[in-house]
């Protein structure tokens, strides 16, 4: 993701948990990058969440004060939405990867390094999920899949 | 039988989702953690030194810590040193392919060519890294023919090509170290509260074993306390005192209650 995109005015951000202990981590990482990639290039950016742990960083308190975030967590922790939290932002939305699973329970993750084809799966039913509420956040109705 | 936590290596990786180098700091120490040195390493997710609880941020405290950062602005060695400890070593992925002439990466969701040599290197250098801080001598390489990347000098363990007797061949799980957690106590040394990494586990341990409570006993216990702690010189008596304590505490805590009749 450019600088650009990061601070063009409107876009709703991505705070993917990208937990490097557990699978769910991986499939909420992807799940991010389906939606900025491809399912909502344009309304939608992405920042570091590592950045978002800095307590005197002033560029992550603005960015997440000026636009929409959205939570994506793996686990109860929620370490997406309380580093939104902690860096001054208010999530607009948070989504966990578990309670997609719930729902697909058949869909397990392979692993960390590599979610497999159930993980990726997973993560597309989510990211299609994250972008209706992207849709829904801008005020726009939901495109055609 | 309370097994007292092991001394392993922690790794500490930003995984930045905005640039390619957080994705190569992610996926090499994924290598190392289910790979090269899954017996020897173990890893939180940074995050988790903010959002989570105390046995959390004793991490680095506890583990002697390498951190792995995408770029220069070091996230994951401000946070761990801010929120844990100062890391035993770290390295930067966008230094080191500047040092080293190494291809440049361009992808973020997964490893392109350039991306996947990378993340190679840096997980060789973490695993030789994790053997230093461990002291431990690795077995002899054996040549299967091909060269190793990476050029001139001694060939690495794990790269392509090379294998490393009794190096595990499958895949294993990284051992995340959240919830799980440290056991972590707080004693009070002249007045002021101190925590103690491990106390718990070795308190129930010599209880397990039946040590009494008794100065043999609190040297016992103090020369296991030193091995996850560092004890003042000058504070040892205080510490040595205050440890008993805790055990004798301990030890009537553990015992049944009685049945009124």
């Amino acid at each position: 993701m450019s600088e650009q995109k990061e601070t063009d005015d409107g876009r709703v951000l991505l705070v993917p948990c990208s937990g490097i202990g557990k699978a769910f981590g991986s499939v909420g990482r992807e799940a991010a990058y389906v939606v900025v990639e491809e399912l909502r290039p344009e309304e939608t950016g992405t920042v570091c969440l590592a950045r978002l742990t800095l307590p005197d960083d002033e560029e992550s308190r603005r960015l997440v004060g000026e636009h929409k975030t959205i939570a994506i967590d793996g686990c109860p922790k929620a370490c997406a939405r309380i580093s939104i939290e902690q860096a001054g932002g208010t999530p607009s939305a948070t989504f966990r990867v578990f309670d997609v699973f719930r729902a697909h329970k058949e869909l397990r993750a392979q692993g960390v390094s590599d979610i497999g084809d159930n993980g990726r799966e997973l993560a597309r039913i989510l990211a299609e999920e994250i972008a209706a509420k992207v849709d829904e956040l801008l005020g726009k109705q939901s495109e055609e899949k | 039988m309370v097994d007292l936590p092991k001394k392993k290596v922690g790794l500490i990786s930003c995984s930045g989702e905005d640039l390619p180098e957080g994705t190569v700091s992610r996926m090499a120490v994924l290598q190392v953690l289910e790979r090269l040195r899954p017996e020897d390493t173990v890893t939180l997710c940074l995050p988790l030194f903010l959002a989570g609880e105390e046995r959390e941020r004793a991490f680095a405290r506890f583990y002697p810590t390498i951190v792995v950062d995408g770029c220069d602005m070091r996230c994951a060695a401000r946070a761990t040193e801010k929120y844990s400890a100062r890391p035993a070593a770290s390295l930067v992925i966008s230094d080191l392919i500047a040092q080293d002439g190494l291809p440049q990466p361009q992808s973020t969701r997964q490893l392109d060519p350039a991306g996947e040599e990378v993340a190679q290197v840096v997980a060789q250098k973490l695993a030789r890294e994790v053997d230093r801080l461990l002291g431990t001598v690795r077995p002899t390489l054996i040549d299967l023919g091909d060269q190793a990347p990476g050029g001139e000098g001694e060939p690495e363990a794990g790269a392509a090509g090379l294998k490393v007797e009794g190096e595990p061949d499958a895949v294993t799980t990284a051992t995340c170290s959240c919830g799980s957690g440290i056991p972590v106590a707080q004693i009070s040394i002249n007045g002021r509260r101190v925590q103690v990494l491990a106390l718990p586990a070795i308190l129930e341990q010599f209880r397990e074993l039946g040590k009494q409570v008794s100065e043999v006993t609190a040297g016992e216990l103090m020369e296991t306390v030193k091995l996850y702690n560092q004890v003042p010189d000058e504070e040892a008596a205080e510490w040595r005192e205050a440890v008993l304590r805790e055990y004798a505490l301990h030890t009537v805590a553990a015992e049944p209650t009685s049945t009124a009749s």
